[in-house]
C-alpha cells in the first residue's frame, strides 16, 4: 500500500477508489484465466473442425454449431463402453467409501476406546498419501491375485484413495450431531439399530452427501489407478480411453474436446446443484 | 468441540457399553469391521508386500534377496537427485502460486463484490474437472501450430515463431506448473475463504474506529486468523503436488529429456516402462518414508488428531 500511516500523498477517498479498482481487476483477471480454457473446450466441441480451422486460424466465435464431433466419437470409438466402465467403478467406490465412512464416523464418535488419536493419525496419514505410491503396491497384489483388469479391483483402488477423507469428514460431522437425539429415542424404547436408521441417518444426511460428492469426484477424476489396474482396452475408464485418442490419426481436436465436454457433465452438475455440500467438505480439509 | 458436548458423548458412550441390549456389540462390529478390513486389504497388506519386494532384485521373475541393495543403487545414482529436485521445484512453484491466487481471490470475494457469488461458483468447476480434461484444454491453448496463445503472442509481435511449450526444455516445467495452478488454485481459495468468513466483523469495525489503515487491519486481524490455514495449505497441498502423477504424465510424460520427470513419474517409468519392480518398489519405499517424515512434522506442529479425539 502507498501509505501505512493514513496521511500520505493520496487522499482517503482516492485510496478507497484505487483499492476498489484493484479488487475488481483481480476478480476480472482470475475469472478470465478460469473461463478461457472452458470456453475454448466448449466451442471446439460444438463446431465441426472445418469451421474451427477455416482460414488457417482457430475460429472461436461459434457461428455454425454442429453435432458432428459427437457423432464421430460415438461412431468410431469405444467412448460409450469407457463411460460405462467409469460409471460402474465410480458408483461402486462412491457407495463403498461413503458406507465405510458413515459407519466409521458413527462408531468413532459414539464408542469409547483407547488409541483413538492413533486411529486419527492413521486416517490422516492415508489421507495425505500419494495415489501413485499406493498404486504400485496395489498393482503388485492385484497381479498376484489375478485381479487386474476387473471392475472389482479398480473399485477397491479408488475407494483406497477416497475413503480416508470421507472417514475424516464423517468423523468430524458426527461430532456436531448431539447424542441427545439418540438418547431420547432410546428412552422411548427404540432399539440401537432402529435409532441408527430412524434418527442418526436422517440427521447425518448433509454429512454423507458431502462425503459421497468427494468420493465421486475422486473416482470420476481418476487416471492413475485406472491406468495401472486396467491394461485391456475394453476395461478402460473414460479418462484412460480418451487419453489415448490424440495418438490416433482418425481423431482430432474436435472429437477430443467433444469427449472432454461429456466428461465435464457430472462436475458441472455438481457445481450447479450440490455446491453447498462441497463447500461444507472444504471446511474440514478438501481432497487431493 | 465444546467440552460439554465431549463429556456428554463420553458418558453416552459408556452408557452404551453397559446396557448391552438389542445388539450393541453387533453395532460396534458393523461400525468398525468395514473400516479395519478396508485398511488391512488396501493399505497394510499392499504396502508391506511392496516394501518386502523392494529388498529383492527382479522380484517377479527370479527373486534374489539383495537387502538394501536397491535403495543403495537408487540413492547412489545422480539421476535420482535430479528427479527429487524436479519434484521439489514443481511442488514449491505450484503450491506457492496456488496460494497467492487463492489468497488474492479469497480476499477479493470476502469484500462482497458484485458478482462474487458467481465467481465463487465458477471456481468450483476447475477443482472438480478431471485432470485429463484440463490437460486437453491447455495442450490446445499452448499448441505450437494451432494454439491460441502462440497465435496471440505472434500477432502481438512478442515472439517471432510459435513455441512448443510442453516439449521445449525451458518452457516444459512452467507450462506444467501453469496447467496445475489452473486446476488447484481453488483448493487454497475455498479453505481460506471459509476462514475469512469466520472472522468477527466487529474486529474490523473497531480497527476502523481507531483509525487503522487497510494494511494495518490486514496485518493485525486478517493475517493472524489465516496463518494456521496457510501453513496447512503449504504442507498438505505441497505434499500432494510433490506426489502428483497424472497431470505431469498426461502433459509431458516427464519429458523433454527428463526435464519434468519427478519422483512419481520415475516410479511409473521404473515399474511399467522398464518393468523393474525391485527398483520401482524401492523408490516407492523412499517416497513412503519421505511422506512419513513429513507426517511426523505435521502431527507434531498441528496436532490435527485433536480435532476429533
Amino acid at each position: 500500500m502507498a501509505t501505512s500511516s493514513g496521511r500520505g500523498l493520496v487522499s482517503h477517498d482516492t485510496q478507497k477508489r484505487l483499492q476498489r479498482i484493484a479488487v475488481y481487476l483481480t476478480a476480472l483477471l482470475i475469472s478470465v484465466f478460469t473461463i478461457i480454457p472452458v470456453y475454448v473446450m466448449v466451442v471446439i466441441a460444438i463446431q465441426s473442425p472445418a469451421t474451427t480451422f477455416a482460414g488457417g486460424r482457430v475460429n472461436l466465435l461459434p457461428t455454425e454449431p454442429s453435432l458432428r464431433n459427437f457423432l464421430v466419437l460415438l461412431g468410431s470409438t469405444d467412448t460409450v463402453r469407457y463411460f460405462v466402465n467409469s460409471l460402474v467403478v465410480t458408483l461402486g467406490s462412491t457407495v463403498l467409501s461413503t458406507t465405510i465412512a458413515v459407519a466409521a464416523g458413527y462408531g468413532l464418535t459414539r464408542f469409547d476406546f483407547t488409541g483413538k488419536s492413533l486411529a486419527a493419525r492413521a486416517v490422516l496419514f492415508s489421507y495425505m498419501f500419494s495415489p501413485i505410491v499406493l498404486a504400485i503396491p496395489l498393482y503388485v497384489v492385484f497381479s498376484t491375485l489375478g485381479l487386474l483388469n476387473s471392475h472389482f479391483a479398480l473399485t477397491l483402488a479408488l475407494t483406497a484413495i477416497s475413503a480416508p477423507f470421507c472417514i475424516w469428514l464423517m468423523w468430524q460431522y458426527f461430532q456436531t450431531v448431539p447424542i441427545a437425539l439418540e438418547e431420547s429415542a432410546w428412552v422411548r424404547g427404540a432399539s440401537r439399530w432402529r435409532t441408527v436408521r430412524d434418527v442418526v441417518l436422517p440427521v447425518a444426511r448433509p454429512g454423507y452427501i458431502s462425503a459421497a460428492i468427494f468420493a465421486f469426484a475422486v473416482a470420476w477424476n481418476d487416471f492413475t489407478m485406472a491406468r495401472v489396474v486396467m491394461s485391456r482396452d475394453e476395461m478402460y475408464t473414460i479418462t484412460v480411453g480418451a487419453s489415448l485418442f490424440l495418438d490416433r490419426v482418425s481423431i482430432g481436436w474436435g472429437e477430443t474436446m467433444a469427449v472432454s465436454l461429456l466428461i465435464s457433465i457430472p462436475p458441472f452438475l455438481i457445481t450447479l446443484f450440490l455446491q453447498r455440500y462441497l463447500l461444507q467438505g472444504f471446511s474440514v480439509g478438501g481432497l487431493e | 468441540m465444546s467440552t460439554a458436548l465431549k463429556s456428554r458423548l463420553a458418558a453416552a458412550g459408556s452408557a452404551l457399553r453397559e446396557r448391552d441390549v438389542d445388539g450393541t456389540t453387533l453395532l460396534l462390529a458393523a461400525c468398525f469391521v468395514p473400516m479395519l478390513a478396508f485398511f488391512v486389504v488396501v493399505w497394510v497388506i499392499p504396502i508391506v508386500y511392496a516394501l518386502g519386494m523392494s529388498l529383492f532384485a527382479s522380484p517377479v521373475r527370479n527373486p534374489e534377496f539383495v537387502g538394501l541393495g536397491n535403495y543403495a543403487e537408487l540413492l547412489g545414482n545422480g539421476a535420482f537427485w535430479g528427479f527429487l529436485w524436479n519434484s521439489v521445484v514443481y511442488a514449491v512453484a505450484t503450491t506457492g502460486l496456488s496460494l497467492i491466487i487463492g489468497l488474492g481471490l479469497a480476499l477479493v470475494i470476502n469484500q462482497r463484490i458484485r458478482g462474487g457469488d458467481a465467481l465463487r461458483t465458477l471456481m468450483i468447476f476447475p477443482y472438480l474437472l478431471p485432470t485429463l480434461v484440463v490437460i486437453f484444454m491447455w495442450k490446445f491453448i499452448l499448441d505450437p501450430n494451432i494454439g491460441i496463445l502462440n497465435q496471440f503472442l505472434v500477432d502481438a509481435g512478442l515472439i517471432d515463431k510459435p513455441i512448443a511449450f510442453f516439449s521445449t526444455l525451458e518452457f516444459a516445467m512452467p507450462a506444467v506448473v501453469v496447467t496445475s495452478v489452473w486446476k488447484f488454485a481453488s483448493f487454497a481459495f475455498f479453505i481460506l475463504l471459509a476462514r475469512l468468513q469466520a472472522i468477527d466483523p466487529d474486529l474490523y469495525e473497531r480497527a476502523r474506529v481507531e483509525g487503522a489503515t487497510t494494511w494495518q487491519a490486514f496485518r493485525d486481524i486478517t493475517f493472524p486468523h489465516l496463518r494456521g490455514a496457510i501453513l496447512i495449505i503449504l504442507l498438505v497441498r505441497g505434499i500432494w503436488m510433490f506426489n502428483k502423477f497424472d497431470i505431469i504424465y498426461l502433459s509431458t510424460r516427464g519429458g523433454p529429456l527428463q526435464q519434468t520427470t519427478t519422483l512419481p513419474i520415475r516410479v511409473y517409468q521404473l515399474a511399467f516402462s522398464e518393468v523393474n519392480f525391485g527398483m520401482a518398489t524401492a523408490l516407492a519405499g523412499v517416497m513412503f518414508f519421505l511422506l512419513a517424515g513429513v507426517a511426523v512434522v505435521y502431527f507434531r506442529a498441528f496436532a490435527p488428531e485433536k480435532e476429533v479425539a
